[in-house]
């Protein structure tokens, strides 16, 4: 084969989802090569088959994904730009029907409209709001006032700019083109996950990869 | 006496942007929200559990501190109660989680099995511990 001189870019994400069984290389990660024949035959390097009742997920390390490439294409230089843990998940189409979602989204939202309700009115008495309002009230109008100033009103008003400045949208409509700290949030739990997908794994030495003589790892519990 | 309105006006105002900012930023960061979005797999809502929180926080201050009365109140008083307790055992949770509180005591303790124990002993006890106080008026 003419493959000596060629080297193949691969690139892949740390979390991959696939739909049926038998995963071929293709299925997880993205290829580059100026050789189209060897592209193709990497792509369809099969890799892993997800047993029908065993676990729907497997860590596959980078390495073990070039020592599969190298069986078939000894000669071939690898690059890999991406990840070097991949996190492959089997995801039947069954996703649970609209109205069990439904059900879930606004038990969801139930319950974080009455958290915050619950949370700004504990604040509220924490720091006495109200018996501090009266204080300033008195302190600024000489008088005191009748629990309903513009003190208290301009202080709603407040509360409710604050949150559409933070949350940075209400509805549909956005104020900025930046994500929403709930996005960002989002996105830094599932890294979390990721990650500890990974390290369990490799941990419990169930990850695929080559040579499975398991480096003594000191931190192991 | 406009100079003094103003003034009362100023000092509501900011003080009603950084009391949301903070207790806000709180209730996000901690990820008790992102944390339900999770585990109903519903992370694709998430923008209508934010205006969900905002509409909350709006509408929970005018309540208190208007003292509004809302009807069917023998309905809403349980269904509040259950809504919030659910939302602050996993508030409470949340910040135990993010101080490190379980990582720590397994660590130092050698706890390699049975940590769900702990986990159900915890939720019990925060149970147990709110029905005494509350049955004792405290």
């Amino acid at each position: 084969m003419s493959e000596d001189k060629e080297i193949l870019y691969m690139k892949g994400d740390r979390n991959v989802e696939v739909t049926h069984r038998d995963v071929t290389l293709g299925d997880i990660m993205s290829f580059e090569c100026s050789h189209r024949r060897i592209l193709t035959g990497v792509k369809a390097i099969p890799i892993v088959h997800m047993p029908e009742n065993g676990p729907k997920r497997c860590v596959i390390s980078v390495l073990k994904i070039i020592s599969c490439i190298h069986e078939m294409y000894p000669e071939l230089e690898i690059q890999n730009l991406g990840e070097t843990d991949l996190i492959v998940t089997y995801e039947n189409q069954q996703t649970p029907g609209k109205v069990v979602h439904l059900i879930k989204t606004a038990a969801v939202s139930m319950i974080t409209f009455t958290g915050a309700a619950f949370s700004i009115m504990t604040f509220n008495n924490d720091v006495s709001v109200t018996k501090l309002f009266s204080q300033i009230y008195e302190v600024i109008m000489g008088h005191p006032g009748d629990g309903f100033t513009v003190l208290e009103v301009s202080y709603s008003v407040g509360i409710t700019i604050g949150i559409l400045v933070f949350f940075n949208h209400f509805g549909k409509k956005r104020f900025s083109a930046d994500p929403t700290p709930l996005e960002v949030q989002m996105r830094l739990y599932e890294n979390d996950i990721q990650a500890t997908l990974v390290e369990n794994a490799s941990r419990k030495g169930e990850e695929l990869d080559v040579g499975q003589t398991d480096s003594v790892d000191i931190d192991r519990p | 006496m406009w100079g003094r309105q103003i003034l009362l006006i100023l000092i509501g105002l900011s003080g009603g942007v950084s009391v949301a900012a903070g207790l806000f930023s709180f209730i996000v960061e901690l990820g008790v929200v992102s944390d339900f979005a999770d585990r109903t797999h519903t992370a694709d809502r998430i923008m209508l559990y934010e205006d969900s929180t905002a509409l909350g926080g709006v509408l929970g201050n005018l309540f208190y501190l208007f003292q509004i009365s809302l009807p069917f109140g023998k309905v809403l008083i349980p269904v509040f109660g259950i809504l919030s307790g659910i939302f602050t055992g996993c508030w409470a949770m949340a910040l135990a989680e993010n101080l490190n509180v379980f990582p720590v005591f397994i660590r130092r303790l050698k706890i390699l099995r049975y940590t769900a124990a702990f986990v159900i002993a915890m939720a019990a006890g925060r149970g147990i511990g709110g029905l005494i106080f509350f049955s004792q008026r405290w």
